[in-house]
Order: structure tokens, then sequence, then C-alpha cells
């Protein structure tokens, strides 16, 4: 096994389901609280039932780690790897298309 | 286009709502916010839960497949060092069942 999956992986991973099952209705609760055509009123409650959401109900605390080894910096998200991953695994030649540019 | 200029606003009204007649789109003049962006918007949820690769677990695998017999070598050392470690007297502290008996709360409370 690569990576023994890490709490802040772990977290993560919770946030991401969890996201995923509230956000139907969050969308529509934000959709209600953005139209103009509706009462104040009811905008105002819209609002404050987004703000009822917990943290991992949010898309914002989802932060896309390094699936590898979990790391939360130096991502390169076209492959999920961080930096020093991505370059392992481009010298294995693991990552079709990348090579080491020389000149 | 200078026909188009000269004529009414009224006029020009009527031609935007029966273009949003045919092709039945909202006839909102005003421009006001509808919130429509934010149910058109496509759903994040189901890609951000595929970042990950999945991985099976031990577990998983064994409740899968219960016919194989699988065993967990690195769980079992972990027991049996558990064990070794008990025998000489290493092994956790009982539970605390009071304040008192706890070190932590002991400490807390001296301060």
């Amino acid at each position: 096994m690569p990576f023994g999956k890490n709490a802040r992986v772990l977290r993560d991973i919770k946030a991401r389901v969890e996201v995923q099952d509230s956000e139907v209705l969050r969308r529509a609760y934000i959709a209600v609280a953005r139209n103009e055509t509706l009462p104040s009123q009811v905008r105002y409650q819209a609002q404050l039932q987004l703000n009822n959401f917990t943290k991992y109900q949010r898309p914002t605390t989802v932060k896309n780690r390094c699936t590898e080894t979990g790391r939360g910096r130096g991502i390169l998200s076209k492959w999920g790897l961080c930096r020093y991953q991505f370059r392992l695994k481009a010298l294995k030649g693991e990552l079709p298309g990348v090579v080491k540019a020389t000149w | 286009m200078s026909a188009l200029l000269t004529c009414a606003r009224s006029r020009l009204l009527e031609l935007t709502r029966l273009r949003c007649d045919i092709f039945s789109t909202l006839y909102n003049p005003l421009g006001l916010r509808t919130g429509a962006k934010y149910l058109r918007a496509r759903l994040r949820g189901p890609s951000m839960v595929q970042y990950y690769p999945k991985q099976l677990s031990f577990k998983e695998l064994s409740r899968a497949m219960p016919e194989l017999k699988l065993v967990n070598f690195e769980e079992e050392q972990r027991l049996f060092d558990v064990a070794e470690r008990k025998k000489r007297g290493k092994g956790a502290p009982k539970k605390a069942k009071s304040p008192e008996e706890s070190r932590r709360l002991a400490k807390k409370k001296r301060k």
C-alpha cells in the first residue's frame, strides 16, 4: 500500500461525501436566496438556512490533496500529485506524455 | 437598424416578449437575477468524490471473499506484540474510574 490514509485525507474524503449529499439542497437554497423576484422575507429565510449547513457540507472545505502522500501543498492539479511525487513518477515514466526537459 | 431605433420602446418590449414565447425562455425585461444560473450549473459533488482513487482495505477484501480465509499478518503481529508486552507488565494502564485515579486530571487540580 503506497500510503496509510492520514487524518487530513480522511477528513477531506468525509467533506467530499457530505458536499455531494447536501449539494442539491444547498443549490436550491442558493437559487432562492439569489432570486430577486421573490419577496425579501423568503430570500432572507433561505440565506439563514444556508448558514445552518455544517463546515463539511460547504464545497470550499474540500481541498485537493496529493493522492499518493496526502500532502496539501504544491499539488499539480492535473495529476493530483504533490511536486515530489510528480517528479518521482515522471522520472519512472508512469505519467504518460511527461518527459524531462533538456535543451 | 435605423428603423428599429425609431420604434417605440413598448413595441420593442413586445418583440422581446414574443421572442421569449417562441423560444420558451423567461421574459425578464428588467434583468432581475432569478437564481437560474445556480440551478443550471452542473453538480460538482460526483466528480469531487472520485478525486482519491479507491483503495481496497483488507477488511473490505476479506468481507467480500470470506471463502478465501485471508489472514491479516500485520494485525496478527500487532496483537501478538501487545500480548507479549502485557506479559512483561508493559501493557496499557487500566482506565481511571474517578478523577483522583487519573494522573492527568489530578495534575490539573493541583495547579
